[in-house]
């Protein structure tokens, strides 16, 4: 079966600056993938080549088999860009039934605005819709023609609570679909909710790709916290190898360690009163910070 | 329905529905216009021969051209640029709608609303003035005003593919006003001094309203007068043509 996406050392440079590096990425249909990486990593730049909106230096790429300025190929994937994108003087409905017409199978208007909450403000102008409503409808629109192949560029930003729960339950569903969905965001908590793939770029350049457990396995640091008894004191704690960060509140002790393991024997071997011990291994933003600072254990697929 | 054809028709209604709704447009393109038509009318005199023909229904024509022109720059390009500012065209290209229905679209919605213009104009000036004229007279004048509004339309189009929206809005109420003033529509180029009727002799503005001003007197119009106007498209056709292309994206 034809991948999804399929780059193949792609390139892009803007005059002297190179801001993709010989990117090479195959996604396959119906997975989640999350790209992840800082401000200026490449994020946007590899999404836009991916669009069809510009073109790569050097490489090959296909998207879903062809290229992605084909109207064929567009008529399959929808995009919900980081700038908000709403023209003036329509209506939410008319915008929504505008932007319908481009596709040849359309999902109906009332899914449409269900989906993206708009259907109260239907009748409302454009113009008028606040920050978070223009982001509904930005996301209205890049549904409206029934995307095999959604693209998702910082999608929640400007977003209240309750848009964004609403949103995530709608691309949950579209998961379960098995609709391809390609997310840029700098919520971690938003790619461990739907991403089953995770690809960190840094400076245009791949830096790790691999599952949502395997990228959170890159992180050496883990979080140990337990209660304290009378003999333990923080000049005592700061004195053990590899404590990175301490913290305490009343008599709860949470300590960052690059080896919990070994922390957790010494304190058990020097007979230190502690109890109620958990040690977590920390999340997707642990393991991006470890990637960046180049503290990884290794690579992975 | 043909693909092409279901996304141009769409992208046409929406265009000529926002163009509808835009004050800027009735302002500019159709108040201001009636509003001149009866202040200088009254001013001047219904009757007073000028290239020709009455007062009257030489200032209609004026008035019409002002109305297409100002329509031509001040909804299309604003509207170009700001839609490239905002990032609508750049997500457009991500969409099925080709570029060429995406522009066409504006154009042609542009091309109904000038009809409606030239149709309002000259129903105030046979209801409200009434002007006599043969109805081929009407007809021929409004089938060149048709094919005279294509070198603003161009000019529209170039003016959007400038970045700052709010600078193309001043700027194309700015080349309006400034068009239609050397363009001889609101003073007759016979009460100019002489190097300022020879400026308004080259200019699109004038050689716009000339043609239907020598249909309304029953003169032929002279060859260089079209060949003018299709010259003045043809240059802004190309500057806009090659400011999209070096910044590579859609108008």
């Amino acid at each position: 079966m034809l991948p999804a996406i399929d780059l193949n050392g792609v390139t892009k440079r803007f005059g002297t600056k190179t801001a993709v590096r010989d990117l090479t990425l195959r996604v396959e249909k119906g997975t989640a993938m999350a790209l992840l990486g800082r401000n200026g990593a490449g994020k946007t730049t590899t999404l836009s080549m991916l669009l069809g909106v510009s073109a790569p230096t050097e490489g090959k790429l296909a998207v879903l088999g062809g290229k992605p300025t084909d109207a064929k190929v567009r008529n399959r994937l929808g995009a919900m860009m980081q700038e908000v994108s709403v023209i003036e003087r329509l209506r939410v409905e008319e915008t929504i039934e505008l932007v319908r017409q481009y596709y040849d199978k359309p999902l109906p208007l009332r899914t449409l605005l269900e989906w993206s909450g708009l259907a109260p403000h239907a009748k409302l102008m454009t113009q008028g819709l606040s920050g978070g409503q223009k982001r509904r409808l930005s996301f209205a629109l890049a549904l409206a023609g029934d995307p095999e192949l959604l693209f998702l560029d910082e999608p929640t930003v400007g977003m209240d609570i309750e848009s964004r729960q609403r949103f995530w339950e709608t691309i949950g569903q579209l998961k379960d679909r098995g609709k391809t969905l390609i997310l840029t965001t700098h919520h971690m908590d938003e790619a461990e909710r739907i991403a089953d793939r995770v690809v960190v770029i840094d400076e245009g350049v791949l830096k790790a790709d691999g599952t949502l457990n395997e990228i959170r396995r890159l992180n050496r640091v883990r979080t140990m916290t337990f209660t304290a008894g009378d003999g333990i004191t923080p000049e005592r704690l700061k004195r053990l190898a590899g404590v990175t960060d301490l913290a305490w509140e009343g008599r709860r002790v949470r300590l960052t360690a690059t080896d919990t393991d070994r922390l957790l024997r010494q304190l058990i071997g020097e007979g230190a009163d502690i109890s109620d011990i958990e040690i977590s291994a920390g999340g997707l933003e642990q393991a991006l910070q470890t990637i960046w600072s180049g503290d990884r254990k290794g690579e992975t697929a | 329905m043909n693909a092409y054809l279901r996304m141009w028709k769409a992208q046409s209604a929406a265009e000529l529905l926002r163009t509808m709704r835009n004050r800027r447009f009735f302002l500019l393109g159709i108040v201001m216009p009636v509003m001149l038509y009866f202040v200088f009318v009254a001013s001047v005199g219904d009757n007073v021969q000028v290239g020709g023909i009455d007062w009257k229904a030489y200032y209609l024509i004026s008035m019409t051209a002002f109305g297409i022109i100002g329509s031509s720059l001040n909804s299309l390009g604003p509207r170009l640029a700001e839609e490239r500012s905002r990032g609508w065209a750049k997500w457009l290209r991500t969409t099925p709608l080709p570029n060429s229905a995406y522009l066409f679209s504006k154009i042609l919605s542009q091309a109904a609303i000038h009809l409606g213009i030239i149709l309002l104009m000259f129903a105030v000036g046979i209801l409200v003035k009434h002007i006599q004229m043969p109805f081929h007279f009407w007809l021929e004048s409004g089938l060149w005003m048709l094919y005279g509004m294509i070198p603003f339309l161009a000019l529209g189009t170039l003016l959007g593919t400038f970045d700052a929206p709010e600078v193309v809005t001043v700027l194309s109420t700015v080349l309006q006003m400034v068009l239609a003033l050397l363009g001889g529509l609101w003073t007759p180029t016979e009460q100019m001094p002489d190097w300022m009727a020879q400026i308004s002799h080259a200019l699109p503005s004038y050689r716009f309203a000339e043609g239907a001003w020598d249909i309304m007197a029953g003169r032929a119009i002279p060859w260089e007068t079209p060949a003018i106007l299709l010259g003045y498209a043809a240059v802004f056709i190309l500057l806009a043509v090659w400011r999209l292309n070096r910044k590579g994206t859609r108008a």
